[in-house]
């Protein structure tokens, strides 16, 4: 019988062989044909259905897969684009109609998109039995009337302003087909059934790579790309240094890369910075002493350099923001009440005669959070104030402020970031008092903001909403719970061969990206 | 060897147990409550509630770590929270990515390690036994993601010889290979130093034995002696040494795959854990202790075969 053994030589040769085999591999651009676009998302696909979706690549993924109503528009002013409806009208504060296009069909077998869907697909969502954490965006929602196979009515119980802005425009407007998820009898996860978007789900490789590819049966505009790849890559220094490397033709860049990337932008690509909808700010949890006493919370607001602290987090890169919403919206200042004013923050401290006094702040370990926190540790000692920073990672501090756990009655200073979609009252529901050891954990409680934030809900005049809101900020400032200090930006950065498809924030649209 | 394989293997399953033991408490001291990190902010109290129910959360711990530990040893890993998959196959499908990340990574140290400590041990006190000196402690002492970072930024970013993010097409050996070149060699360098560190004082030690100078005396040549007589004895401690490396590379493995934006099991275990997904967690770490006791079992069953004097010792 015949020997196989390896000797040191061997060895040697065949390890030689394998290395010049892998090294003769040519490097390829995947996108080197235009027909495939390439980009980064900050997290892995895990439940593609509308109703229960999680995070936001994977809203783009759904809109593309299943064709919503409408989607927001590309560009730099927020509106939207009709996707699956031919027409969609407002016909009274409480009926909109709409009629569906006509030739969209689902795939695997399921026939063509129709009313019953749309009715299906919508009041699934707004079911409590559903328990869809997206209930929310169609609160309002009485039915949908089918009034023949493509044509209904949506019947709202009361007004609802933001319907148009952040209820439509997000998958709550993605269509379903009715057969099909009766048939599934479950909510969808990871495997689509009956798909009808401008693109399919082809191929997801866990951790790795979600492909769609262009859907054959799509009759209307179609997608810009054969294929768009979509890499989950959680660092966008990685993704920096992946784009920079040719393996990317979009992604998100971190603020803090933004200057250098746009004073010295890598050949062939075009770095983008948008206004953001993120807003940040110190809070400070009033029922917790030493801050249960408002002068002391006021201190703290004269004593923050606002704009130190955004210089020093941002490189420069971002500005001073004044509020929780967005400049842009309707409610957006341009100033708060109080000003940087360290001798004030310690007449007050002296007022109320704390001295030495020590505290801490909360912040999510991110590098930026990290160097606002050393500025704002800095400022309240220039007052006297002893601060000490303590850094958590995102699975604890989200639930640092809940009522469920003990450590909300020991919370006193948070380094905080929310974001928001295109409409006021989605940045102003976090601080009503129902949202008290929820959200809410300045624990901020105060009935007129409120009824403001009530009234907002249903006043369509814009005049009126940007009052509205203003004087809800107002009231935030006046309660000496926040120094608000940033909305941020958005960076991007794109080949000179595509046109990305963004919203006003700088939010990415796969369906929208084309070829340039 | 029977009699040593045996108590080997009764000592890896009760490590695995207290390892297990130790996973589950480690988790549940970690601050934090799934079901609002998994279900976000607009998810209600009753949706939380109803998670934690469906998580078995709501149990006492005991009951939980007892339910875990019966079903782990049946191979039962349960269901990922939000996606509902089966644990063991969402783990599965990482592992082989880890797992070749490793093996790049143990072959570039052998490749390397292994020549250069027989090298500077015939060259013992010359200038290059002394530059593969300094050479040796320096890639022990840089940590691998920094290796990843500058291999990245020269090889991919300037040269662009090579990519900087994924692990290739699935399927394509040739793209999965290239792609395994940087992170590979970022999880290895650091036992190339090991490695040729270790061979060079077990070859020193093995060129003074009496049988090497009766094959000198008998004239045999200088590189067969090296290579055939004293490198097969002086590579026991090395083989033992290995398990232990590709414990540390395993750990090495979440840096590079973060900084590769490669999927494997320690970036899933460090998503999970953010995530408080705590059946992913504890089954992806599972996964990967019991392949490190494995890894170690095989090596010590190697050494015991090539070495009577050790399983006389157990």
């Amino acid at each position: 019988m015949k020997q196989h053994t390896m000797t040191r030589r061997s060895f040697l040769a065949a390890a030689g062989a394998f290395g010049a085999a892998t090294m003769a591999v040519p490097r390829f651009a995947l996108s080197q044909d235009g027909s495939v676009l390439t980009v980064r998302s900050y997290s892995d696909l895990q439940v593609l259905d509308p109703a229960f979706r999680l995070s936001l690549p994977e809203d783009d993924i759904i809109r593309s897969i299943f064709a919503p109503m409408v989607i927001p528009q590309a560009g730099d002013t927020w509106g939207w684009k009709a996707i699956a409806v031919d027409s969609i009208d407002q016909l009274d504060d409480v009926t909109i109609a709409f009629t569906l296009k006509d030739n969209i069909g689902f795939t695997d077998g399921y026939g063509q998109m129709t009313a019953e869907d749309v009715k299906f697909s919508i009041e699934r969502i707004a079911d409590p039995a559903m328990e869809s954490p997206y209930a929310g965006d169609w609160s309002a929602l009485k039915e949908v009337e089918v009034k023949d196979k493509l044509s209904g009515l949506i019947h709202l119980k009361n007004k609802f302003v933001p319907l148009w802005s952040t209820t439509l425009p997000t998958p709550a407007s993605c269509i379903l087909s009715k057969r099909a998820m009766e048939e599934l009898g479950d909510k969808i996860t990871t495997q689509p059934v009956a798909q009808s978007g401008q693109y399919i789900l082809a191929d997801w490789q866990p951790k790795q790579k979600t492909v769609l590819r262009r859907n054959p049966d799509w009759a209307h505009e179609p997608g810009g790309f054969d294929e768009i790849h979509i890499l989950p890559i959680e660092d966008p220094a990685t993704a920096e240094r992946g784009f920079e490397a040719g393996d990317l033709d979009y992604t998100w860049t971190s603020v803090s890369s933004l200057p250098r990337l746009k004073a010295d932008p890598p050949a062939g690509s075009v770095v983008l910075e948008k206004p953001s909808l993120a807003y940040v700010w110190l809070g400070i949890n009033q029922d917790v002493a030493p801050f249960d006493n408002p002068n002391i919370r006021r201190a703290v607001q004269h004593a923050v350099d606002r704009q130190g602290v955004v210089d020093a987090a941002y490189f420069g890169a971002a500005s001073v923001g004044n509020g929780i919403i967005a400049p842009g919206l309707p409610g957006s200042r341009s100033s708060v009440t109080y000003d940087y004013d360290p001798d004030k923050a310690r007449a007050l401290l002296e007022q109320e005669g704390a001295t030495n006094l020590s505290v801490t702040l909360d912040i999510l370990n991110q590098s930026e959070r990290l160097t606002a926190a050393q500025v704002i540790q800095a400022n309240l000692a220039d007052v006297g104030i002893s601060c000490e920073i303590k850094q958590n990672d995102s699975g604890t501090f989200w639930t640092l402020g809940s009522k469920d756990g003990d450590y909300w009655n020991k919370l006193q200073l948070i380094l905080s970031r929310y974001s928001m979609q295109p409409d006021p009252s989605w940045a102003t529901v976090w601080f009503t008092p129902e949202q008290v050891g929820v959200w809410n954990w300045e624990r901020f409680n105060n009935a007129e903001y409120k009824a403001l934030h009530e009234q907002g809900l249903v006043e369509s005049d814009n005049a009126k909403r940007d009052e509205i809101y203003k004087k809800m900020q107002g009231l935030m400032d006046e309660s000496g719970c926040y120094v608000f200090l940033t909305h941020e930006v958005v960076g991007a950065i794109h080949r000179d061969t595509i046109v990305p498809g963004l919203k006003p924030n700088g939010e990415s649209l796969f369906s929208e990206f084309k070829a340039a | 060897m029977l009699s040593y394989s045996l108590k080997r293997l009764g000592l890896a399953v009760a490590i695995v147990s207290v390892a297990m033991l130790l996973l589950f408490a480690m988790i549940y001291l970690i601050p934090g409550d799934p079901a609002a990190v998994a279900l976000g902010p607009r998810a209600t109290e009753a949706m939380r509630e109803a998670l934690r129910i469906k998580m078995g959360l709501d149990q006492p711990v005991w009951i939980q770590f007892w339910n875990f530990f019966i079903n782990a040893w049946q191979g039962d890993l349960g269901n990922e929270v939000l996606s509902n998959r089966p644990v063991a196959k969402v783990v599965m499908e990482q592992l082989p990515s880890t797992l070749a990340l490793i093996v790049g990574g143990m072959a570039w140290s052998i490749a390397l390690g292994i020549p250069l400590g027989c090298w500077t041990a015939v060259k013992r006190g010359g200038m290059a036994d002394r530059i593969v000196g300094v050479f040796s402690v320096a890639v022990i002492a840089v940590p691998s993601f920094v290796v990843a970072i500058y291999a990245l930024l020269i090889f991919s970013v300037s040269l662009r010889w090579l990519p900087a993010i994924g692990a290739g097409e699935p399927g394509d050996i040739g793209d999965q290979l290239v792609h395994l070149i940087l992170p590979s060699l970022a999880v290895g360098l650091g036992w190339v130093g090991y490695i040729a560190r270790m061979v060079r004082a077990s070859m020193l030690e093995v060129l003074e034995a009496p049988h090497i100078r009766t094959a000198r005396a008998f004239g045999l040549p200088d590189r067969q002696i090296t290579y055939r007589y004293a490198l097969t004895i002086a590579i026991l401690p090395t083989v033992t040494l290995l398990g232990v490396g590709i414990g540390q590379m395993l750990s090495s493995a979440v840096f590079a795959e973060i900084v590769f934006a490669r999927p494997g099991v320690g970036k899933l275990v460090y998503d999970a854990i953010l995530t408080r997904n705590y059946p992913l967690v504890t089954g992806a770490v599972l996964v990967t202790t019991v392949l490190f006791i494995l890894i170690n079992l095989i090596a010590d069953l190697v050494v015991g075969y090539l070495d009577p004097r050790v399983r006389s010792r157990l």
